[in-house]
């Protein structure tokens, strides 16, 4: 099949609507939703506080951070797999080959991008923000806030980059959902699956997909973020 | 006088290098000081000690006549000493909010809010920059905003660091014309500053950060034989 036919078939099968693409489609977003909804609150506080607190081992803290973006997908798949396996210490959860495991999987997978880029962004963030807070007598939690919301450009980018790297893995989601078709099938198994076969049609209609919700989620995040100022100034 | 706040045996050091050493600071309430010296010597950061926003050796203090600790930076100093930076920042929110700020931190009614904003956009003379986005201001208006930001909290003591540092013309005037009205509300000022005309300000006293001490200086003529090159 050259490629120009793949890809027909490809729209041919996203408009027909096609039960087994669209439900891949599905368990891909709600997996990612719920990995990122559940990772981006503990993420976005332990970030922030990392940030914002001296103590010791705070240089480690931030090293291991940032060592935790370049860790493989299938790295956290391997671990989350053996934590997970009937004789892990995990197995009574019975969420090997589940999309619950796939969803503690993309927990674990966005938790290190959302925390890293949220750290960065607040430490990159000017003291006297947290100064003017306090001095004006803000709560802990109103300073916090007041920060997150002036590093928001900065939070939303990780938050950006953390549903990027969720919706886009393969490996955990492979070793840790088990590829189950309708139930744990998602958008990048399944290209990973179709493609071996030499079935690319779908491949290249849940690529297709897998672009038009990265444009749809930045989009999303641009309109929440408001209007961006330019670092080079208004002329 | 009452004595407002008193600190015993402040010392800062920067790594070896020990930035002061002063062995009692005494600010009176319902008063009004600035604080000089030459660059560097530790203006901004004594104000940033007095404020909870640096930290320092300090054998005791007391506010109001009780006992209280620097650091940890008491709740109650808090809600009585109010700080402005030399560059004061706004949040990215409207100017009205910003001035809103403090009052909302402290659970204030939303009526009483706007009412005590209004009155203090108009005496900080920017009413017409209530809606406007702060990154749009100049750099005097940012200054009288910061003023009423702090203002509308009634602060016991008012700590201003280099309020009219880069500015000049009609907006040094204007923030120096705010200046005595602050006062008139029974806050206490200390302003660090090398403006002379601050400095020259009625019933200003005078504390200078020298070689790490602090001196107290009358403010109506030198002490005798020694003129004061440096502001």
């Amino acid at each position: 099949m050259s490629l120009y036919d793949a890809t027909a078939h490809a729209f041919a099968l996203l408009f027909s609507g096609d039960a087994a693409l669209w439900r891949i489609i599905w368990v891909s977003l709600k997996t990612s939703m719920v990995g990122l909804l559940l990772a981006t609150p503990p993420a976005v506080l332990l970030g922030y506080a990392i940030a914002m607190h001296r103590f010791p081992g705070r240089r480690v803290a931030i090293w291991l951070a940032q060592c935790t973006l370049s860790l493989p997908t299938v790295l956290i798949g391997l671990l989350l797999y053996l934590l997970l396996s009937r004789r892990g210490p995990l197995g009574p959860l019975e969420w090997l080959f589940s999309q619950s495991g796939i969803i503690a999987g993309q927990f674990l997978v966005g938790l290190p991008v959302l925390l890293a880029l949220t750290l960065a962004a607040v430490q990159a963030l000017d003291a006297r923000y947290a100064e003017t807070a306090r001095a004006l007598g803000a709560s802990r939690w109103r300073v916090m806030a007041t920060v997150l919301h002036e590093a928001r450009y900065g939070v939303m980018a990780a938050v950006i980059s953390g549903f990027g790297r969720v919706i886009s893995e393969v490996g955990c989601a492979l070793m840790v959902g088990g590829n189950i078709e309708g139930e744990t099938r998602t958008i990048t198994t399944a290209i990973a699956l179709e493609t071996s076969k030499g079935e690319f049609a779908q491949g290249i209609a849940l690529g297709i997909v897998l672009v038009a919700l990265a444009l749809l989620m930045n989009g999303a995040l641009m309109l929440l973020q408001g209007e961006a100022h330019t670092a080079g100034g208004r002329v | 006088m009452t004595v407002l706040l008193t600190v015993h045996g402040l010392k800062k050091r920067h790594g070896e290098r020990l930035l002061f050493d002063i062995d009692e600071l005494s600010i009176d309430a319902a008063s009004a000081y600035v604080l000089t010296g030459a660059n560097g010597v530790g203006k901004s950061t004594l104000l940033r000690v007095l404020a909870g926003l640096d930290t320092a050796q300090v054998a005791s203090a007391s506010f109001e006549g009780k006992p209280v600790t620097l650091h940890p930076y008491p709740q109650a100093l808090r809600r009585t000493i109010v700080y402005v930076h030399q560059h004061p920042i706004m949040f990215s929110t409207s100017v009205a909010r910003n001035i809103a700020y403090g009052l909302a931190a402290r659970g204030e009614a939303k009526a009483r809010i706007a009412q005590v904003v209004d009155e203090a956009m108009e005496w900080a003379g920017v009413t017409y920059l209530a809606g406007t986005d702060p990154a749009r201001l100049s750099g005097g208006e940012k200054q009288r905003v910061a003023l009423a930001r702090a203002r509308v909290l009634q602060p016991r003591l008012l700590l201003l660091d280099e309020p009219t540092a880069n500015l000049d013309g009609a907006a040094r005037e204007q923030v120096i014309a705010l200046i005595p009205t602050l006062m008139e509300q029974g806050t206490t000022v200390v302003m660090a500053c090398h403006d002379r005309d601050l400095i020259g300000l009625p019933g200003v006293r005078r504390l200078k950060l020298r070689d790490g001490h602090l001196e107290y200086r009358s403010n109506k003529g030198q002490p005798q034989g020694e003129p004061d090159e440096t502001p």
